[in-house]
């Protein structure tokens, strides 16, 4: 009953952030749509005539697309927000709360993950009207793959915040990470079998699988799916865990209020 | 009356760059019993804050115990914390996107309380607070006053055993301030909180506590109750206003009988500043001024007044 009370205070705030700062959430969605314009375009000028009619590399683009726009969000909600918390003052408030800082977390995460959603889904949709490639938008196989994949952004994410709390000036850092998300999931290299082990990269491909494979979760190689799952976990775990170190460490060195 | 909070020689050292260690709490211990309204007074860096974060569970101490209502807090965090919560100095404490009711909404779910359990205790809040014609203002947009009321009633609205309130009414102009002491005041008056209040501004802590523990380097060096310092420190000084200069030969008999004593002068006026041993000496004084023929405007008697007593033990600690 009190872990409800508080994951709904949670969702709650989210909610009202979306709906009464809208501009920032709808330019949040013009943006990244624009980003995609130009990935778009000029992967087509740049491609010409041979491949862009073809198919595969074009819905590739969207679904790496889709998957980054998902991994920045999940990735900053608890990078520059635990910053944002921090300097504003309420991260020690959300510190006391008897429910535990580890159960306050997860809350954000899965709220943040609900409000997310939303926002992929137009951007998905518009990036789907633009390039006329209409996927195969499986939801029962696609919501697990997606939570799969993102939660190595979480872990990323995490692991910044940690940083953040004792380091501070990790604002570049922060900036610079997030076109190593990009790398991970659409790396230049084209796919090799080592890239499993980063974080986003196999998620990416078993979606893609799905998106524009017409293939539903259960049609997937148990093998790849099973390892999504431990890739993800390590990615989390070990995100949380180290950000669990550093937290530790600024409590120690009375670290958490400032900023 | 029953312990509520109670610190067992709480220390907590700071490690700095060069391997050196800070002190910045050294071996505390006192007891806070419930509903007591006490505050935790202390120069700039004596260890105030640190104490009070320790007991928040925000800073890890060093070693010593820190007991909450029957519940050892450093064992037992989360059981801990349903007892405390606190309102921290230099912080916004709020979300300053969202409005006041949404703030305190927020912060009841924080503690686990469900919104429709609390809806009543937040209206009165919003209520005590003045905060109902604001109630559809993010927080960013009140008054720096206004905003420091919202983060108090965010604390209460957690409904903890105990609070702990460091600074409250630092940064905020007079006004504001005496706004903000007049509901404390009325808080400890009600007598339903153990509070412990650290604070720079004396009026805040002679208006609402009972008793004060000073720190000073990290360590306790008084605690009592404000009447028993105010009366360790009652002096009988007196201040006479005269009409006029003292003759020199006035000046020097009163000088001779009271050594400490200090004579000022402006263009029409004297003053002397004298520690009496007793009233009786009043006439002694009197004598040589009715001996000049000196015309008295006023004479005064000195209360002791917070600040001078706590100036008064904080200097003999460091000498």
């Amino acid at each position: 009953m009190r872990l409800l009370a508080l994951f709904k205070a949670q969702v709650k705030m989210r909610y009202i952030y979306l709906k009464r700062y809208y501009f920032d959430t709808l330019s949040m969605i013009v943006t990244m749509f624009l980003i995609f314009l130009l990935i778009f375009y000029g992967a087509t000028a740049l491609l010409g005539g041979t491949l862009a009619g073809s198919g595969d590399t074009l819905e590739g683009i969207v679904v790496g697309f889709m998957v980054w726009t998902f991994a920045l969000m999940a990735y900053g909600t608890l990078s520059w927000g635990m910053i944002e918390e921090a300097q504003q003052g309420t991260l020690e408030q959300l510190y006391m709360s008897p429910l535990g800082f580890g159960w306050v977390t997860i809350f954000r995460v899965a709220a943040s993950f609900i409000v997310n959603a939303l926002i992929v889904i137009v951007v998905l949709f518009l990036m789907m009207a633009t390039t006329g490639k209409w996927l195969n938008l499986d939801f029962l196989s696609l919501t697990p793959l997606i939570l799969l994949t993102v939660a190595g952004a979480y872990g990323i994410g995490f692991f910044m915040g940690g940083l953040a709390l004792v380091f501070k000036r990790v604002q570049s850092a922060l900036q610079v990470l997030q076109f190593v998300l990009v790398i991970f999931i659409a790396a230049p290299f084209g796919w090799l079998p080592i890239m499993k082990f980063l974080p986003l990269s196999l998620g990416t491909r078993l979606i893609g699988k799905v998106m524009i494979g017409e293939l539903s979760l259960l049609q997937l190689p148990p093998g790849e799916v099973l390892f999504l799952i431990g890739n993800s976990a390590f990615y989390f775990g070990l995100g949380f865990l180290i950000f669990k170190f550093f937290e530790n460490v600024a409590r120690d060195r009375g670290l958490l209020g400032h900023y | 009356m029953e312990t509520v909070l109670q610190l067992k020689d709480l220390t907590k050292h700071f490690r700095q760059r060069r391997g050196e260690t800070v002190k910045a709490v050294d071996r505390v211990s006192f007891s806070v019993r419930k509903n007591e309204v006490v505050g935790l007074l202390g120069p700039n860096g004596a260890g105030k804050t640190t104490t009070i974060k320790c007991i928040a569970g925000l800073i890890k101490p060093t070693s010593g115990e820190i007991w909450l209502d029957g519940i050892e807090a450093l064992r037992r965090p989360k059981k801990a914390m349903e007892r405390v919560a606190a309102l921290l100095e230099g912080n916004r404490n709020i979300y300053w996107r969202l409005t006041p009711r949404e703030n305190l909404e927020f912060f009841a779910g924080l503690q686990g309380h469900t919104v429709g359990k609390v809806r009543g205790y937040i209206d009165e809040l919003i209520q005590l607070f003045d905060l109902k014609e604001k109630d559809r203002t993010p927080a960013r947009k009140l008054s720096r006053g206004m905003q420091q009321k919202l983060a108090l009633a965010c604390a209460l609205v957690r409904q903890t055993e105990v609070l702990l309130l460091d600074e409250p009414t630092l940064g905020l102009d007079v006004e504001t301030s005496y706004e903000l002491r007049h509901v404390l005041k009325q808080m400890a008056a009600e007598g339903e909180r153990t509070i412990l209040l650290s604070s720079h501004d004396m009026h805040v802590v002679q208006d609402i506590c009972e008793r004060v523990i000073i720190i000073n380097n990290g360590r306790v060096v008084v605690d009592d109750r404000v009447t028993n310092l105010m009366k360790l420190f009652e002096v009988s000084a007196y201040r006479f206003e005269l009409e006029g200069r003292l003759g020199e030969e006035q000046e020097l008999r009163l000088k001779e009988l009271f050594p400490l004593l200090e004579v000022s002068a402006t263009d029409h006026r004297t003053y002397i500043d004298a520690d009496l041993k007793d009233g009786t000496q009043l006439y002694e004084v009197l004598e040589i001024l009715k001996d000049g023929s000196t015309q008295i405007k006023s004479i005064g008697h000195k209360e002791p007044n917070l600040e001078e007593i706590f100036l008064t033990i904080v200097k003999g600690q460091l000498r």
